[in-house]
């Protein structure tokens, strides 16, 4: 795998964003094309701080509209304690959905979800904890894997998801040793014997359940406590030595209290499979599902040998990966099937539709923008298992799970709403900023450069030119060219004019109306 | 000739016609939660004290099986024989993870290389060219619907997914045509699947939604809140609305109860009771609006699950992942009573067990393929990977040949008339069975036999020698049979 030297050009720059980003706009590609591939890829890989969600719904009682409540207490009542954990579940979704459509040119919200896949963690308990968890994978999202999924074992929100809370010595629990191995770090192998799967056996979920003994939580939506906290009892823990199988050499890991399941996952981590299988994952998520013997070798296991010398770093993987020839070869463009997110944030982002009715309003939007893709298989919060979202493992059909009878006609609902009529919320409506990005485009008078740009911005792959002209004709209603730069000149001289703009705008939705709805958009 | 001809038609048309409804609960289902083996219940005790059910409140169907308290609808159906349940399902070398093992299940195969489900290959070796040449004027309607929004592994073919997805067959309106060549890429592929795709939904959407609207639902026994009843009757409006759709598959999730599967105040309520009353209710409503629209003898079902739990249960009163489970077949057509026997449950059990595999998934889903489609026996055994050993299942209604076929299962003695002695040949369902001789006038004269009987075909030797000469019965009994075979002694 070598450094990318070929052509960059807004093919290229608008490939590297679609996959790091939820849609960038077309200002945006032409700075990443001047600003050239090293640069870019640098500046993506930085993660900014992000704020913390507010309160805006009425059920939330503890603290005031435009606070956050991440480290507040609950009510003591049990029906004001339900209301207020409803209205932080909720602007704990909305705050996902702003953060994706109004993340700065980075791979941030990418990677948060690569983690929130990896683990699949549904909120269990209370929105407080699932916060501090969505945190702690945004914040490590692309620090050291060893030491987050250290972090994850005894985070509150996992001990109570996969019942490490309720795992003692008096009756170990299964769940968390058994995804830990299977799903989170080393990964399942073909079972080649009854109860060995090639990396593990049976027998090291068993010990594994008993390495990671004695820790609880409390404070779980306490009117006193501002935190959902995790501690370790040692009365709860087994501190007996437990026995590896041979895929960990037979290794002993020896009774250490608090600290052994650390001591228990470095052992893991000393199997070279679990880079090859976390290297796999970030793949299959920013590359293509297919992994092929080559692509095994000269992709992942190069990736892998990175993120071993680095001792788990993520940057340096992913440093490697978006600059590499691989990344920008064209048998991999487009070969992925946008999630629901990335659907609806890839039509609102590139048009830098925002909404911008004020806090309430805008969470009311976002929570919207949330559950919609929840109808179409992509709930956030709640994955729907412990392995994520089965576009991203299940074979063969992958991303293409993401998309089916039922998911297409939705999809096609929401690109209706957005474009024609908006996205109506209470008092407010979001509707597509057509003329905004119409402006932003490289020669907005020029009904063949129109095309062009859009068709840069959402395919993935150049249309070939009699679809670029059937787009031209909705564009300019079947008039000659010249009338779409009357039309355009006319409006660019008077924009608040609704008369000579309202046309421009009409065939702006037109021409969107089918963008969207083309199979192309649907690919990243 | 004309005869054998007419026969052969009715066969072929009756397979035809039928439907198979497919309910899979996911999550891995606690089997002995559901059906309880009544022999086993003291080391059951010893196994899972802080979950299991005190045994008066269980619901019996046999002296030795009880279903779970809130499955009411289902006993019913089992005492109206149209339940039956088919002990110890599973496989060899039980994989317990979720994933792989539902692989396992949706593909009917344990190599790991198999992608496409088992209805998916059926459908393939009977339609080819699918999806590229469907719909079409012979075949207008999907193969299979999937309720909700996912398509169905099960019905995972080499080229597309016979399976539709369908929310609500009242609401399925057409979509943008868009026509796209396929380059060779992984993006050539992508926008070809979602162009066809949208081209199906349209025509599909159309077929069902007209379906739908001139279907029917007669039972008033459908719980509005219970989803399952609401998936379930949508089901019966569209096949009584002429959809030729074989397949149906409903999923409802949940039995993944690792902890608090049960009330710790009242054993017989809990997240896996609440599931299972769910599942018992909307099954019988549906029974029932079948029946009422006549369509009995066209559907059956079947449920099933990745894996069953541990026999001991946890101290989260939860169970972790197991290995087998019994499922349930219902419709008026299945073959009654309960397949296999009881699990064996020992007070002393290794650390993690599971209940042992006795009857392969495969075998049953092959029977189905041969009971309900009428699929010939080689064309069955290409589509899995074992050599299959194959149950009576769904051959309840079986007529023309089949019913030939069933003519052999019927109770015979021969030789009859007999001078001495005579063999009664009979189908076991596994119990304890008393058989007596009766006169003509229905006195029992005689005790023949007392005992129990394994499942299958039975060759019992019957003492004649002694009786006068005559006309008599054997009348055959156990908690699910009584039967009255006559015979002569000359």
């Amino acid at each position: 795998m070598q450094v990318y030297t070929g052509p960059w050009t807004k093919a290229e720059a608008a490939h590297l964003l679609r996959r790091t980003t939820f849609g960038a706009t077309n200002q945006q590609l032409l700075s990443a094309v001047s600003n050239g591939m090293s640069a870019t890829v640098n500046s993506i890989l930085q993660i900014p701080i992000s704020g913390e969600p507010l309160a805006y719904d009425a059920g939330e009682t503890i603290v005031p509209q435009g606070s956050s409540w991440v480290n507040a207490v609950y009510p003591a009542n049990q029906t004001q304690n339900q209301q207020t954990e409803n209205a932080r579940f909720k602007s704990l979704g909305a705050w996902i959905a702003k953060n994706m459509n109004q993340e700065q040119l980075c791979i941030a919200e990418k990677m948060a979800f690569f983690w929130q896949n990896h683990f699949g963690v549904t909120a269990t308990a209370e929105s407080r904890a699932m916060y501090h968890f969505l945190a702690l994978l945004r914040q490590n999202a692309l620090g050291n894997f060893k030491q987050l999924i250290k972090d994850v074992t005894i985070d509150p929100a996992m001990l109570l998801f996969l019942n490490g809370a309720t795992n003692n010595v008096f009756s170990p629990n299964e769940n968390y040793s058994r995804e830990l191995l299977e799903l989170f770090s080393i990964g399942k192998g073909n079972q080649i014997a009854t109860g060995d799967y090639s990396t593990y056996t049976e027998t090291d979920v068993a010990a594994g359940a008993k390495i990671l003994t004695g820790y609880t939580v409390t404070g779980i939506r306490s009117s006193t406590e501002t935190q959902a906290t995790a501690s370790f009892n040692p009365i709860l823990h087994d501190n007996n030595s437990k026995t590896l199988s041979y895929h960990f050499n037979n290794q002993v890991v020896a009774g250490a209290g608090a600290t052994e399941y650390a001591n228990y996952i470095d052992v893991i981590f000393a199997q070279p499979q679990v880079a090859k299988y976390i290297c796999a994952k970030l793949y299959r998520y920013f590359v293509n599902y297919d992994i092929t013997p080559t692509i095994q070798t000269d992709v992942i296991d190069v990736l892998a040998q990175t993120f071993i010398n680095s001792n788990f770093e993520i940057l340096p993987v992913m440093q490697q990966l978006l600059t590499s020839d691989h990344f920008y070869d064209m048998s991999v463009r487009g070969a992925i099937i946008r999630n629901p997110l990335e659907m609806i944030m890839g039509a609102l982002n590139p048009t830098q539709t925002i909404p911008n009715f004020g806090l309430v309003g805008d969470y009311q939007m976002y929570i919207s923008m949330y559950y919609v893709a929840d109808t179409m298989g992509q709930s956030y919060i709640v994955p729907p298992s412990v392995a994520g979202w089965t576009a991203y493992y299940q074979a063969p059909a992958f991303s293409k799970l993401w998309i089916n009878s039922t998911y297409i006609k939705k999809r096609f609902d929401i690109v209706s709403a957005i474009v024609y009529t908006g996205i109506p919320i209470g008092t407010n409506t979001l509707k597509m900023n057509h003329l905004g990005f119409l402006n932003g485009l490289s020669n907005p008078s020029n009904a063949p450069q129109v095309i062009d740009d859009i068709c840069d911005v959402f395919f993935p792959k150049a249309i070939d030119a009699m679809d670029k002209l059937a787009l031209k004709l909705i564009l300019t209603g079947g008039l000659p060219d010249f009338e779409w730069t009357i039309q355009y000149t006319d409006y660019a001289n008077d924009p608040t004019n609704t008369v000579v703009s309202n046309p421009v705008m009409q065939r702006m939705q037109a021409v969107m109306n089918v963008i969207l709805k083309m199979p192309q958009f649907q690919t990243i | 000739m004309q005869a054998i001809s007419k026969e052969l038609f009715e066969y072929s048309k009756n397979a035809e016609d039928r439907v198979l409804v497919l309910i899979r609960m996911n999550g891995g289902n606690d089997g002995l939660n559901m059906v309880f083996p009544i022999d086993q219940y003291a080391n059951l005790m010893v196994q899972r004290p802080n979950i299991l059910i005190p045994q008066n409140q269980l619901l019996n169907l046999t002296s030795d099986v009880a279903l779970h308290p809130k499955m009411t609808g289902m006993q019913d159906m089992f005492n109206n024989g149209k339940l039956s349940i088919i002990q110890n399902v599973g496989y060899p070398e039980a994989n317990r993870s979720h994933f792989r093992s539902m692989d396992i299940w949706t593909t009917g195969a344990l190599d790991i290389n198999q992608t496409s489900g088992w209805l998916g290959r059926y459908f393939d070796s009977t339609y080819p060219n699918f999806p590229a040449d469907y719909p079409n004027v012979n075949f207008p309607d999907p193969f299979a619907i999937s309720m909700g929004s996912e398509v169905s592994s099960t019905c995972q073919g080499l080229m597309g997914n016979f399976s539709h997805a369908v929310n609500d067959p009242f609401n399925t309106s057409n979509l943008l045509l868009t026509s796209v060549t396929n380059d060779g890429t992984y993006y050539g592929s992508h926008i070809e699947y979602i162009s066809t795709l949208i081209n199906q939904t349209n025509e599909y959407g159309t077929a069902i939604s007209s379906s739908a609207n001139a279907g029917n639902s007669l039972s008033n026994l459908y719980d509005p809140l219970n989803p399952l009843a609401v998936q379930l009757k949508y089901i019966a409006q569209m096949i009584s609305g002429g959809l030729k759709t074989k397949v149906y598959i409903v999923n409802i999730g949940g039995f993944d109860t690792h902890d608090s599967q049960v009330d710790q105040n009242s054993l017989a309520d809990g997240s896996h009771a609440l599931l299972l009353e769910m599942i018992s209710d909307a099954v019988a409503a549906f029974q029932n609006d079948l029946q009422l629209l006549g369509l009995e003898e066209r559907v059956a079902g079947m449920t099933f699950s990745e894996f069953g739990r541990q026999i001991a249960s946890n101290g989260s009163y939860g169970t972790d992942h197991g290995d087998a489970a019994p499922i349930m077949l219902f419709g008026n057509c299945v073959n009654t009573g309960i397949i296999g026997p009881n699990p064996t449950i020992d007070n002393q059990i290794n650390e993690q067990a599971g209940v042992p595999m006795q009857i392969d998934f495969r075998n049953v889903y092959a029977s189905i393929l041969r009971d309900w489609f009428e699929v010939p026996e080689p064309s069955i055994q290409s589509l899995f990977e074992q050599n299959i050993t194959y149950l009576d299942v769904l051959s309840g209604c079986s007529v023309g040949l089949a019913e030939q076929e069933a003519q052999k299962q019927k109770p015979l003695a021969y030789p009859n008339p007999t001078p001495s002695n005579t063999t009664l040949r009979f189908q076991s369902k596994g119990e304890h069975y008393q058989i007596f001789i009766v006169d003509q006038l229905g006195k029992a004269i005689a005790q023949a036999f007392d005992g129990q009987l394994s499942t299958g075909k039975q060759e019992l030797a019957m003492e004649t020698s002694k009786l006068p000469a005559g006309h008599y019965y054997f009348l055959i009994t156990s908690t699910n049979m009584r039967e009255l075979v006559a015979f002569q002694k000359v």
